[in-house]
């Protein structure tokens, strides 16, 4: 999951890099499998050794063991979110009943009983097992504000969250990566200085303030887009008067979210392109006789594609979270305004059922990266 | 045919910042390279040569400004627009970039990438894709590669077989010159004469010219009939490359031939040419004694790797004596490099090998083997990357002493040593960082760095290789001062057999992890025993006569 | 990212090289003529430090970006000399309008409470500034540690912490932040240890990367032949050349915690008893400011978060580029 970064623009090989940086110091990769030249040494002429090149590199691991690795990586990251779901809400300070019980007013009695609904009366091990096993069977508590089943409220706001942040991801990468070539080939120009600048602005302001702007000006005063929720009642689903009227929704709360992580992307795209562009293989492209469009879209582009994709999926975490508060502005009932709402409650279990929910979205998304990642670089994918 | 014509060409790179002001790359040169011939540029780095040959085909930096005029073909290239300028490269004149690094797209299969030259030159021939491809493999099959490496990544092949990519691509337009940027640097010796015998032969067949530029006479002089020498941007000489190597008629180009030994030669043996000799103080230098110091019997190194296990070392005897240079001679991947760390203690090495200094087991505890590197020092290879960028002189060289926790006589110490590594006057020196300083002084640094702990052994990876041809000589002739002077051994690791001449009493010859021959220098390299020392000895270019080409 | 570069040394060079060992060089015993080394040194240093200033002082956004720096800490820090605190008690604005709209009046209008705008944006930076500053050490601290561990050390260990960073990196830290603020008590400190704790990873991920590129250099593998053990190696070479990189991060970050630190304020994580601009944010939210016409309400803490946050993010890409040559064409 450590794929290259705009930092570290050099694609090495994730697991190890050490190796792959090192020079001729009798590192295993480059001291150990590369012989000295032909072996032959008599057999005839200089013109001999075509297929036979002791040198060449050994071929690598097989895409099922890379998909193994990846496998457990994400594996790892989940029960650490498990166990972090549960440790976070119980065993910090603060004894989570007793909060609850500071924010409404509550007898011991009642406090007693909502230790028992929680099982927290029960040892940490066996509180801890049950949790475990609520998870794998989709048992993830019930609400206390709702007072409904966790996951039931989960699945049912969880489609207009994957319907939000899925319009805002793909317009986002789209629109990010597109300026951001753009911006690097011609950089210093006028429309690089504009989209720059606009993008550290965008950069800089919360979005849910952005999305507040926006509700101000084209809710309130233009009057122009619907101020909130998702559906006008009492349309018919999915006629096409419905459809219009989602879109019309759903335009506000997309663009607040695009605006801040389109940016992101941006200035991503346009830093590793900027990257490529004193590299010699674009000097061998020019030397071939290509015109400066064609250099960037077939070999500059593809190359400051890589480094970039890793860093957009690790920013489409990010605009997940983004969707908690934009959902709470334009009252998008998706996750983010359960979130939101299990936060004002407080509403713990909820809060731990969204947390975990959230976290396992992400960490398949990034799964998915490092899957593209290996099929857009030859290097990962062969070696 | 085209001919290709610098007419007093001058490069000036405009700096963006005021302090630095214009930098000028190349001026006033004037070269002719008439079709069909070959031509070599040879220079330092810094010379201004590759900004010279980027001109050629007008791919200089927009920062750049030419004077003067680059004719191809009797057309003066600033004169034509850049649709016209676009049909010229590749179809008239191509380059062979330094394949071996970044010049391929390290994301594109590598026929595609000759298939995209054809595609903007696609003359009468080549119309069809299906043809495109057949031509493409067909140039595969003319520089000797596979056809199924058509379908490889660059990172899927070695510098050598990256490098016949680079030559199939440019001659895929069927061009009239074909320029060569430093076509083998970073080559073995043995892939390095494939090469440029392979070029040579390629070119001369179709009647191309070539121009060649390296750093590298001796590789030039064995391709090309002409030789250019250039130095801070100006022509230092031109003429018959027999005649410049032979004969040179500058003092410069006598330093940058001196700095190529030529094997056999009586009068470079214990003799590395250079202006600036070191001075040897005993009036009575010691050499090589009979009492071994450092030693290594049945060693074996073992890497674990994604193929299984593989030994970089196998079964390596060698015994180093006081007052003995000992050159460890081999190609990369030899294992000459790991051998080297293992009798430092910085490699795990396997069960059952010995290795013992002063009759001593190494030891391994991280204490034991702290005590025991102030007798064994290490000089690596680059010696800009040996010093913290930010540490001054006294800092490095006292990075030693501090680390050893040698407290007394600090200073006396690092000047000393300082001197010993004959960077005099010591105390102007101190606090200077290494930018400040040259690739040399720097080498004498880390020396400096390492003879600070008055260790009775060095071990020197590759101490001239990053250095410019006229530093090394200097720096050879230091490390021969020092066993005459001090009694200090030295086992040098190097490519270069020319470098065992110059310095080394015995030479070690290794491939694949095993020590094929081993024995004084003068008899090994004048009579080698083994196949691959006589194949190694026959790859070293020598000066002047075109071997590579006349060979064939 | 070659070696000489002109300016490698930080430009406040709170860090600098020969701090390590000032002048212990010279030995005094020796009484050696010190060869004006001292001098030379700090020359040096003084042409470096005014190199750097030049550099800074000629990217107009960055000076723009320091100047409202100076001047949203000023205000800050005097806060209370300029409006005092009563001024933010509800039961004295009686006799306030309530909503006002900006006029001379009330410069940037007043709150649903009759609060002056002005006076809550005035005392909501100095826990914004606070939150963005401290929240940022505490990400710098840990993000730096983590990062040189993963880079320096192989083996199991290392591979433990790369696992660790790379789950922080890939879960966003403000869902993590929500989590720990949720649970823990509500207050100033919280929202620091929420952020801090959980914004580290991209900090280490560029420190790890710095790290092992400084590893492969060969100076590395010299103070190992010269018997350097792991502390040698991490503190005289490894941290030293992180440093630079990270204090230019520093105030990278800076933006993002102060971002972080309205939005948790916003979702009601803040402290509710002090003024933040993410509190002033959310309480126009609760009032339903943006669609009732009270723009001031909205457009004012929002614009005072986009110039600091703005500013901060000018000034660190300057010194980004200051230590980082390769950059300056951005």
């Amino acid at each position: 999951m450590s794929t290259p970064t705009h930092d570290h623009p050099q694609p090495t090989d994730p697991e190890n890099p050490e190796t792959a940086s090192a020079p001729e110091s009798g590192g295993p990769s480059s001291g150990g499998s590369a012989a000295g030249g032909p072996s032959s040494g008599a057999s005839g002429g200089p013109a001999s050794i075509g297929p036979a090149d002791m040198d060449e590199p050994p071929k690598g691991g097989s895409f099922l063991g890379y998909l193994l690795r990846k496998l457990g990586g994400a594996a790892v990251s989940m029960i650490l979110v498990v166990v972090l779901g549960f440790f976070a809400f119980r065993m910090l300070p603060g004894d989570p009943v007793l909060k609850i019980a500071k924010e409404r007013p509550m007898s011991p009695a009642q406090i007693a009983e909502l230790r028992s609904q929680y099982g927290l009366d029960k040892p940490v091990i066996v509180q801890f097992w049950d949790y475990l096993v609520g998870i794998l069977t989709g048992d993830l508590g019930e609400s206390y504000v709702y007072r409904k089943s966790v996951a039931a409220l989960i699945g049912e706001y969880i489609g207009p969250t994957l319907l939000l942040t899925a319009t805002a991801a793909v317009i986002a990468i789209a629109l990010g990566l597109w300026l951001g070539q753009l911006s690097a080939w011609r950089r210093n120009s006028l429309f690089d200085k504009l989209a720059s600048s606009t993008s550290l602005v965008f950069w800089s302001v919360p979005t849910f303030w952005l999305g507040l702007i926006l509700l101000m000006i084209f809710g309130g005063t233009l009057q122009w887009l619907p101020t909130g929720g998702m559906v006008t009642p009492g349309l018919e689903p999915w006629s096409f008067a419905a459809v219009i009227d989602v879109i019309r929704h759903l335009i506000l709360p997309v663009v607040s979210l695009v605006a801040v992580v389109y940016a992101q992307f941006l200035m991503v795209m346009r830093a590793s392109l900027l990257e490529e562009m004193n590299e010699d293989y674009l000097t061998t492209a020019r030397a071939k006789g290509l015109t400066e469009d064609e250099v960037r879209r077939r070999h500059a582009v593809p190359n400051a594609l890589l480094p970039t994709v890793t860093v957009v999926f690790l920013h489409i975490g990010g605009l997940i979270a983004g969707a908690v508060t934009v959902e709470a502005v334009f009252s998008w009932p998706g996750l983010g305004k359960l979130t939101f709402e299990a936060i004002r409650g407080p509403d713990l279990p909820l809060l731990q059922g969204t947390f975990v929910v959230f976290s396992a979205i992400i960490i398949v998304m990034n799964l998915a990266a490092d899957l593209v990642y290996r099929w857009l670089d030859p290097r990962i994918r062969r070696a | 045919m085209t001919d290709l014509r610098f007419d007093d060409v001058s490069i000036t790179y405009r700096s963006s910042s005021a302090t630095r002001g214009d930098v000028i790359a190349v001026s006033g040169v004037s070269l002719d390279l008439p079709s069909g011939a070959t031509l070599g540029i040879a220079g330092e780095s810094g010379s201004g040569k590759s900004t010279l040959i980027m001109s050629a085909l007008r791919l200089l930096p927009k920062s750049a400004r030419l004077d003067g005029q680059v004719l191809l073909g009797g057309k003066d290239l600033k004169e034509l627009s850049f649709g016209q300028i676009r049909a010229v490269r590749w179809a008239q004149a191509s380059i062979v970039f330094q394949g071996a690094l970044h010049s391929l797209n390290p994301v594109r299969e590598v026929g595609g990438q000759i298939i995209e030259a054809l595609e903007h030159h696609a003359k009468d021939t080549w119309t069809s894709p299906e043809k495109r491809k057949a031509r493409m493999l067909e140039l595969l099959t003319e520089v000797d590669l596979d056809r199924s490496k058509a379908a490889a990544y660059p990172h899927e092949l070695s510098g050598g077989q990256k490098q016949r990519i680079m030559i199939a691509m440019a001659l895929a337009c069927e061009p009239d010159i074909i320029i060569a940027d430093e076509p083998t640097t970073a080559l073995d010796v043995i892939v390095q004469k494939q090469i440029l015998s392979g070029l040579a032969s390629l070119v001369a067949e179709r009647g191309i010219s070539l121009l060649m530029i390296s750093h590298d006479l001796a590789v030039l002089s064995s391709v090309c009939e002409n030789l250019a020498i250039m130095r801070h941007g100006r022509l230092v000489e031109y003429g018959p490359s027999d005649r410049v190597c032979l004969e040179p008629a500058e003092e410069y180009t006598k330093q940058l031939a001196g700095a190529f030994p030529q094997i056999g030669d009586p009068e470079s043996r214990m003799n590395p040419r250079t202006l600036k000799p070191a001075e040897v103080t005993r009036a009575q230098p010691l050499t090589m004694s009979d009492e071994v110091v450092l030693e290594a019997k049945n060693l074996n190194v073992s890497f674990d790797t994604r193929q299984g296990r593989e030994r970089a070392v196998r079964g390596v005897d060698l015994a180093l004596r006081r007052a003995e240079i000992l050159a460890v001679v081999g190609q990369s991947g030899s294992g000459k490099t790991t051998l080297a760390r293992s009798l430092l203690g910085l490699q795990e090495v396997d069960p059952g090998s010995q290795l013992s200094f002063q009759g001593q087991a190494l030891p391994r505890k991280a204490k034991a083997l702290r005590t025991f590197r102030r007798q064994v020092q290490m000089i690596l290879q680059d010696p800009s990357g040996s010093l913290n960028p930010k540490r001054s002189v006294y800092e490095a060289v006292v990075e030693g002493l501090r680390v050893q926790k040698i407290k007394d006589r600090e200073y006396e110490r690092v000047i000393g040593a300082l001197e010993a590594a004959e960077l005099t006057p010591a105390a102007d020196y101190l606090e200077s960082i290494p930018q400040e300083l040259s690739g040399g002084q720097r080498q004498r640094v880390v020396i400096a760095g390492a003879l600070a702990l008055d260790p009775q052994v060095l071990i020197a990876d590759e101490p001239v290789a990053s250095l410019d041809a006229s530093v090394r000589g200097e720096i050879l002739s230091l490390f021969l001062a020092l066993k005459k002077n001090l009694g200090m051994s030295a086992l040098i690791i190097t490519h270069d057999l020319g470098l065992a001449w110059n310095i080394a009493d015995t030479v070690a010859v290794m491939r694949k992890g095993e020590i094929v021959e081993y024995g004084e220098v003068d008899s090994v390299l004048a009579d080698p025993q083994h196949e691959y020392t006589k194949e190694l000895l026959a790859a070293v270019p020598r000066l002047g006569s075109q071997s590579l080409v006349r060979n064939e | 990212m070659t070696a000489n570069t002109p300016a490698e040394a930080a430009p406040g060079k709170p860090s600098g090289a020969g701090s390590l060992n000032p002048s212990s060089g010279r030995s005094p015993q020796s009484g050696a003529p010190a060869v004006d080394g001292a001098k030379l040194v700090r020359e040096r240093r003084l042409n470096n430090a005014k190199k750097n200033w030049a550099m800074f002082r000629s990217d107009i956004p960055a000076m723009v970006g320091a100047v409202l720096l100076i001047f949203f800490i000023l205000i800050a820090v005097l806060a209370p000399l300029i409006a005092p605190e009563s001024r933010l008690d509800v039961t004295k604005q009686l006799d306030v309008p309530r909503y006002a709209p900006p006029s001379l009046a009330h410069p940037l209008g007043t709150d649903d409470l009759g609060r002056e705008m002005w006076v809550r944006i005035l005392w909501g930076s100095r826990v914004s500034i606070l939150v963005g500053v401290a929240a940022t050490v505490m990400s710098m601290v840990i993000g730096t540690i983590m990062g040189l561990a993963a880079g320096h050390f192989t083996g199991l260990f290392g591979a433990v912490v790369m696992r660790i960073i790379d789950f922080f990196l890939v879960l966003p830290s403000l869902l993590l932040a929500i989590v720990l603020s949720s649970v823990l008590e509500r207050g100033v400190f919280t929202i620091v240890v929420a952020i801090g704790l959980t914004s580290w990873a991209s900090t280490a991920r560029i420190v790890r990367s710095q790290t092992l590129s400084v590893e492969s250099r060969l100076y590395i593998e010299r103070a190992r032949i010269l018997g350097a053990g792991h502390s040698h190696i991490l503190f005289k070479h490894l941290l030293p050349s992180v440093m630079p990189l990270v204090l230019a991060n520093t105030t990278l970050t800076v933006g993002g915690a102060i971002i972080a630190e309205s939005t948790l304020s916003f979702l009601g994580l803040g402290d509710t008893s002090k003024e933040s601009w993410g509190t002033i944010l959310k309480n126009s939210m609760d009032v339903s400011a943006a669609t009732s016409g009270y723009w001031w309400y909205v457009l004012t803490p929002g614009i005072a978060i986009l110039l600091v946050v703005l500013s901060f993010t000018m000034v660190g890409r300057a010194l980004e580029a200051i230590i980082n040559p390769a950059l300056r064409s951005r």
